[in-house]
C-alpha cells in the first residue's frame, strides 16, 4: 500500500501562515487538524500542513513545494 | 490576492517581537480562549493598577495573525480605561467585519489598522479577533467585580 499524502510541520511557522504563503505561490495544501485532533495532540503540534500528491503531480511540483517552503521560512523570519 | 496586504510589516514585527507576552504572576482576572478548529490558544491576565487602567499580559500559541493581534491589542489597551478599551475594541471589530471596505481610523486603532487586510480573508478574521475577545471577556469580569 502506498500513499502520496504527507503531513508536515515547519519549525516556527504556524501551518495556517504556511498554507496562506504557499497558496499565494500557487501551491494548495490543507492545513489544520485534518479531523485527527487527538493525533495532533499526541504529536505535540498545534496543527500541520498536508500535501496530497496524485497521478497528475510531477517532480517539478514537488520542487516548487520545497522551494516555496524555503521562501516561507525567509518571509516569516525563521531562517 | 497580495500576501503583503495580509502580512503587513507591522504584523510580522509584532509576531517576531511580541509586546506584553509572558504572564504576570499577579492578576485580578485570568481568561483562556482558544480556537479548537485551528489550535490558536491564548491566556490573558488583567491587573487593575488602581489608576483606572487594566494592565494586560498574555501568552499563547498560534499563527502570525493571532499572535501579532494579541501583541498589538495589549500594547494599545493597557493604558486605556475599560470604557475606552470597549470603544477601541468595537472599532476593531467593525474593521474586521468590513470585508475590505474600511481602512481603519489610525487615531483610534494606531498599529491595529495594519490588520485591515485581514478582513478580506474570511478564514483569518477569527485569528485576528481571538485576543480581543479574550480581553473583552476578562475586562467584563473586572467591571462586574467592581459593581
Amino acid at each position: 500500500m502506498r500513499g502520496g499524502v504527507i503531513s508536515f510541520a515547519v519549525n516556527g511557522i504556524h501551518p495556517h501562515d504556511l498554507g496562506q504563503f504557499l497558496d499565494s505561490h500557487g501551491i494548495a495544501v490543507r492545513t489544520g487538524h485534518h479531523c485527527a485532533w487527538p493525533l495532533n495532540r499526541k504529536l505535540g503540534v498545534a496543527a500541520t500542513a498536508r500535501a496530497s500528491l496524485y497521478l497528475y503531480n510531477t517532480e517539478s511540483d514537488i520542487d516548487a513545494l520545497v522551494e516555496s517552503v524555503g521562501l516561507a521560512e525567509k518571509y516569516f523570519g525563521t531562517k | 490576492m497580495q500576501l503583503d496586504n495580509l502580512y503587513q510589516e507591522v504584523i510580522l514585527d509584532h509576531y517576531k517581537r511580541p509586546e506584553n507576552k509572558g504572564l504576570a504572576s499577579k492578576y485580578d482576572v485570568q481568561v483562556h480562549h482558544n480556537n479548537p478548529s485551528c489550535g490558536d490558544d491564548i491566556t490573558l491576565n488583567l491587573k487593575d493598577d488602581g489608576a483606572g487602567h487594566l494592565a494586560i499580559t498574555w501568552d499563547g500559541v498560534g499563527c502570525a495573525i493571532s499572535m501579532a493581534s494579541a501583541s498589538v491589542m495589549s500594547d494599545l489597551l493597557s493604558d486605556k480605561s475599560p470604557e475606552e478599551a470597549v470603544h477601541i475594541s468595537n472599532e476593531f471589530l467593525a474593521l474586521m467585519q468590513s470585508k475590505g471596505s474600511l481602512a481603519g481610523d489610525e487615531t483610534i486603532l494606531e498599529d491595529a489598522v495594519a490588520f485591515a487586510g485581514v478582513s478580506q480573508y474570511p478564514a483569518r478574521i477569527k485569528c485576528a479577533l481571538l485576543a480581543w475577545m479574550a480581553y473583552k471577556d476578562a475586562s467584563l469580569q473586572v467591571l462586574n467585580r467592581r459593581r
